[in-house]
């Protein structure tokens, strides 16, 4: 028995390697978020151009749409405002959620809603505005749940709430493509067959 | 032409390899002397060739040479020259030449210094070394070429070297890793050879130990600075990410420390055999595996480097054979193992087993962290992500047990300790522990129960146990100078030591408890206050640098009214490779680092600035420093020196246990 032992670091090696072996052949970048086909968690936040509109889950389903996470201090964010605004015009529903950076608010110049909105308008009327509306993450809680880790991501969510494809890295034509347009056409079918079972 | 004779050089290194593969290893079953005989000659000459080859190669980069693709793609003719010198490591070929010439050089240092080793033991390493040789020249020459050309058609300006690369840090860190990594290939010999002797004796653990040594220090120093140049490099102040590629060389680290301590178990008392020698399989194993997994892509990371399935496949295949080969020989040969020395439960053999329970559980916790997200994976569980709490955690329990018995550790004998007399010593030295610590936190912040105590407390124990220890031996030994003169220096080295490890425990744990940041927006006369430091913002102007542009900011630093420092931080933008770059600000004392870095332009001609006071993080690279202090220490006793050859015979005492048995004993 005991002389079988000392073939154990073999076997536990043997083991490992199975797993190397394997994971040689699917790609690391597109191991995707720990959300995918989950629903989007939970939230209630408000709209960023008009604070006093809500927004939480339930509003959302209905139709796919994208989720950007962005912000005016990301540059890659910026750069993909254009083709994004193109989508757009395609048809495809983007929803913004706009992440603030951590501003300390009680220090010097103050940090302002009115500001931020400013800010916001600025940029989007200089660089394209594909957003259908922005929902501000006034704590940055959602983009915890979603895991983001940085900006820009961008979240495929369907008809009924679920994600179902997450991106980090800005959307090109590129990365549109071959990667989102078979999935989002396919959703887009099922939601209008959804949407026509529901009357 | 001189990048042709670097890849022609490489080639002759890769065919004195494999002649140093076979023909000494041919003269050790055949009895042939001058086969092994030919072992130093052939080690002498592959190094000289590897040599050649990234000389060649630094060659082409210094002279901008943009027909090789390798220069093309990472560097450029506006890149400072000793970054262009640094450049010919900074890609995955290049890294590659490098690798595979520590490893020619560790091999000649094998033949060059192993004067005392019987011929056919000496023929039998120099052998297994060119094998490995053979492996990675292989995977050098034939899977990524760092000498390839792009003619006719080649580009007129290169695509630069990655800015984060582009650091004093970057110059020696991987050289210094790539020898931790790479020397623990000759433990990794030294014990294939032992096991095809079929002699595991003390002997090849008196062979082995320096090398171990060495091999540590170099890795020990690899990782520091690794993680000193994450610390200014990333710009938000971090020290260690637990990132898949840091978790790859701190396996190595943790099992080649658990190694060096076995090591002394085997070499002084013949027993923990078979574990001495699984260990150092292990070690090797784990450096293979993490250069596996850094180049093959399996995992992600900063670090990590283009991916290539191809090359992954060559480098598994090269893993099966080199790792399942010498696990399948070790599981033949080690039946016939037998331990000679008994010990009491209180002695030292079970202090050092104890420490290597500690280290192995370690590794199995960074293991698992590391490898479980690609399992869970691979067996279609979905995704999951494990980070820093669950290593943070883990480690936080692992180190308290494991520094309280450090502590004791070093006081405790061979074979048997009586108790009765270290309870005067040890009771002393953890009443002032205890005085140290609440003292030291007194007098830096006020006195709490926290993380940072403890770190405190055990730090002190460990610190101040192995200073008494040393004052205890050095007394034992006569008085004053004599007895200081007479203590090997292999023992100060561990209490050097041990004492880095208490400040790294320190450091640790007062940065992580007490450091303080604040992201803050900021215009020019601005002033912030973080601890009692108050932060003004004197200047933001334009930089122009060689290869970059962007902003800088000056700021001033005071306390009290008192002036403490001007400060001057960068955000880069790298014109080629169109990368943003933060160069942080640092204002470094051995109690606390002032950092601040430049975050983003915001409107109205201010930018967020990310301020943090961090106090005691230099402890923790003066720990990893002491560490490999301690090891080179070690390195300089006499015994290593003295000619063994005489005295190699085994101890006498024959017990029935095996190494496996003790274990299960303790």
């Amino acid at each position: 028995m005991r002389k079988w032992l000392f073939f154990a670091p073999l076997a536990i090696f043997l083991g490992v390697s199975v797993f190397l072996f394997t994971g040689l052949f699917s790609d690391p970048w597109t191991r995707d978020s720990a959300l995918l086909n989950r629903p989007l968690p939970a939230f209630d936040l408000p709209d960023l151009m008009q604070p006093e509109q809500r927004w939480n889950r339930e509003l959302l389903t209905g139709e796919p749409f994208l989720l950007s996470v962005w912000g005016v201090w990301c540059p890659t964010c910026k750069a993909q405002l254009g083709f994004m605004t193109e989508l757009k015009e395609q048809g495809v529903k983007v929803v913004g959620l706009y992440y603030p950076l951590p501003v300390d608010p009680a220090f010097g110049d103050h940090f302002s809603l009115g500001q931020l909105q400013r800010d916001v308008q600025r940029e989007l009327a200089y660089f394209g505005n594909p957003y259908q509306f922005n929902i501000l993450d006034e704590n940055r809680r959602l983009s915890l749940d979603l895991g983001v880790s940085g900006s820009p991501e961008t979240f495929l969510v369907d008809a009924n709430g679920k994600i179902r494809m997450h991106h980090v890295g800005d959307i090109n034509p590129r990365v549109w493509r071959q990667k989102f347009e078979p999935a989002f056409e396919q959703l887009q079918q099922v939601g209008l067959a959804y949407q026509g079972a529901q009357p | 032409m001189i990048p042709e004779l670097g890849q022609l050089a490489l080639t002759f290194s890769f065919a004195l390899s494999l002649l140093l593969g076979i023909v000494p290893l041919y003269g050790s079953y055949t009895g042939n002397e001058r086969a092994l005989m030919l072992g130093k000659p052939l080690a002498l000459a592959a190094a000289l060739f590897a040599g050649l080859a990234f000389v060649a190669l630094a060659y082409a980069f210094y002279t901008d040479d943009f027909t090789v693709i390798n220069v093309a793609s990472n560097s450029s003719s506006v890149l400072p020259w000793y970054y262009k010198l640094t450049a010919t490591w900074g890609s995955h070929e290049g890294s590659m030449v490098l690798w595979v010439w520590i490893l020619t050089l560790w091999t000649a240092a094998v033949a060059l210094f192993s004067k005392q080793l019987p011929l056919l033991m000496q023929g039998r390493i120099l052998g297994i070394m060119g094998w490995i040789g053979v492996g990675f020249i292989a995977f050098s020459l034939f899977m990524s070429n760092a000498f390839e050309r792009s003619l006719p058609y080649f580009p007129v300006e290169g695509n630069d070297l990655n800015p984060l690369l582009q650091d004093f840090g970057m110059i020696i860190h991987p050289p210094l890793l790539y020898m931790g990594y790479v020397g623990f290939a000759v433990s990794f010999a030294f014990a294939i050879a032992a096991l095809l002797s079929g002699k595991f004796d003390s002997t090849w653990a008196r062979w082995a130990r320096p090398w171990t040594l060495a091999a540590w220090m170099f890795l020990t120093l690899g990782i520091m600075l690794g993680s000193w140049w994450a610390y200014k490099e990333l710009g938000w102040g971090g020290w260690w990410f637990w990132d898949p590629v840091e978790n790859a060389s701190f396996m190595p680290w943790l099992v080649g420390t658990a190694l060096i301590h076995t090591l002394a178990v085997t070499e002084k008392r013949g027993t923990f055999k078979s574990w001495t020698v699984l260990l150092a399989l292990a070690t090797f194993s784990l450096s293979l595996m993490g250069a596996f997994l850094v180049r093959s892509g399996v995992l992600v990371s900063v670090h990590s480097f283009a991916t290539d399935p191809s090359r992954g496949m060559f480098l598994l295949v090269f893993l099966l054979i080199v790792i399942g080969g010498s696990l399948l020989l070790y599981g033949l040969r080690m039946r016939s193992v037998r331990s000679q020395a008994r010990y009491q439960l209180f002695s030292r053999e079970v202090m050092l087993w104890g420490n290597n329970v500690f280290m192995l559980t370690a590794t199995l916790v960074v293991f698992l962290g590391t490898l479980l997200p690609l399992f869970h994976q691979e067996l279609g569980l979905g995704s999951i992500s494990i980070g820093e709490p669950f290593f943070d955690a883990m480690f936080f329990y692992l180190t308290i047990p494991f520094s309280l018995l450090l502590g004791l550790g070093p006081w405790v004998r061979w074979k048997q300790q009586k108790w009765q007399p270290l309870i005067p010593p040890l009771a002393m030295i953890a009443v002032a522990a205890l005085i140290v610590a609440v003292g030291l936190m007194a007098a830096t912040q006020s006195v709490q129960a926290n993380v940072a105590l403890i770190g405190l407390l055990l730090g002190a124990w460990v610190g101040m146990s192995a200073l008494g220890e040393v004052g205890q031996r050095i007394r034992q030994f006569g008085q004053g100078l004599a007895g200081i003169r007479k203590l090997s220096a292999s023992h100060y080295g561990m209490t050097t030591a041990h004492i880095g490890f208490a400040v790294m425990v320190i450091g640790i744990a007062m940065t992580t408890t007490y450091s303080v940041e604040r992201d803050v927006r900021m215009q020019v006369g601005d002033t912030v206050t973080l601890s009692g430091y108050e932060f003004t913002l004197l200047d933001l102007y334009k930089l122009d640098g060689p290869n970059f542009g962007g902003e800088a900011a000056d700021l001033k630093v005071e306390r009290d009214g008192r002036f403490i420092t001007n400060l001057h931080a960068e955000k880069r933008f790298y014109t080629i490779q169109r990368t943003v770059m933060t160069e942080a600000a640092i204002h470094a004392r051995l109690s606390r680092d002032l950092y601040v870095s430049l975050g983003e332009a915001l409107p109205g001609d201010a930018w967020s600035f990310k301020v943090q006071v961090k106090p005691f993080v230099r402890w923790i690279w003066l720990g990893g420093l002491l560490m490999a202090i301690g090891a080179t220490w070690s390195l300089l006793d006499v015994r290593y020196r003295r000619k063994v050859l005489r005295r190699a015979a085994a101890p006498s005492g024959d017990d029935q246990s095996d190494a496996t048995k003790e274990l299960a004993h303790a």
